[in-house]
């Protein structure tokens, strides 16, 4: 499938649907993220949710740009059962809500990841993007 | 479902923000380019929220194990930049008297200023 070039978050409208994206979290992946952040608690197979979804949001980049001066100003994640290392996941993504406040373009991104036929997690995120930088 | 959360303390270094950007693929010039850093309103680099909120996670881990990764719900808001080497606590307030089905936490993160940085609130769900 060809893919489209990225779009910068910004310039996509509400109710958007997101191409979707494949992706898994190898042992090598949660253990850098695990020493990234500090965390030394054994988790085992489970993969750490935030973990989750911050790949998540790095398999979307293929399809989504955040302009210069962005902010991640708000995150929620409700976790329906713990992932394991090497699961295949599917995100599915849309832009749920979409508002301009002074310059600012405020997007929230709703996604959900999950393996194929199985529980995940559900997050949305809220992204404050510069205006005009689409 | 009563569960003792206890804070978790850590420096975000700059060294630690680097290494959460290639961990996480975000590698947002505001988190990592110093000399970009320093043009911006914040003045010089800051953390990621994501990497700020991993010690929400770890708090909730710590306290409820893998039932967390199943039944865990976090809602927070980012209020405040962390700036590269603040010492940052993430903290949990119990939320009324935990029942046999859920529990709740007012959860925040401060800086070593005392500078909410994140809050929001954090729930665990009974076993279905």
């Amino acid at each position: 499938m060809a893919s489209a070039a990225p779009l910068s978050i910004s310039a996509l409208p509400r109710g958007h649907e997101l191409p979707r994206a494949e992706f898994a979290v190898s042992r090598a992946d949660a253990a850098a993220y695990a020493a990234a952040v500090g965390d030394e608690a054994p988790y085992g197979d489970i993969v750490p949710p935030l973990a989750v979804v911050a790949l998540g949001l790095a398999a979307l980049q293929a399809h989504v740009t955040l302009p210069e001066g962005s902010l991640h100003t708000g995150q929620e994640v409700e976790h329906s059962a713990a992932l394991r290392v090497d699961t295949p996941l599917t995100l599915t993504g849309r832009i749920a809500q979409r508002s301009e406040r002074q310059g600012f373009v405020v997007t929230v991104l709703e996604f959900e990841i999950a393996p194929a036929g199985a529980p995940g997690l559900r997050a949305r995120a809220t992204i404050m993007a510069p205006g005009g930088a689409a | 479902m009563s569960n003792e959360v206890q804070p978790v303390t850590r420096t975000l270094t700059q060294q630690r923000i680097a290494a959460y950007a290639r961990a996480s693929g975000d590698y947002n010039p505001i988190h990592i380019d110093e000399a970009y850093a320093r043009t911006t309103p914040f003045g010089g680099t800051i953390a990621h929220g994501m990497l700020v909120l991993a010690l929400v996670g770890e708090m909730m881990h710590r306290a409820f194990g893998e039932a967390w990764c199943a039944r865990g719900t976090l809602k927070v808001r980012f209020k405040a930049p962390t700036r590269a080497g603040d010492t940052v606590t993430a903290s949990a307030t119990a939320l009324a008297a935990p029942s046999e089905s859920a529990a709740s936490y007012s959860v925040r993160c401060e800086n070593q200023r005392g500078d909410v940085l994140v809050e929001g609130r954090a729930s665990m769900a009974a076993p279905a």
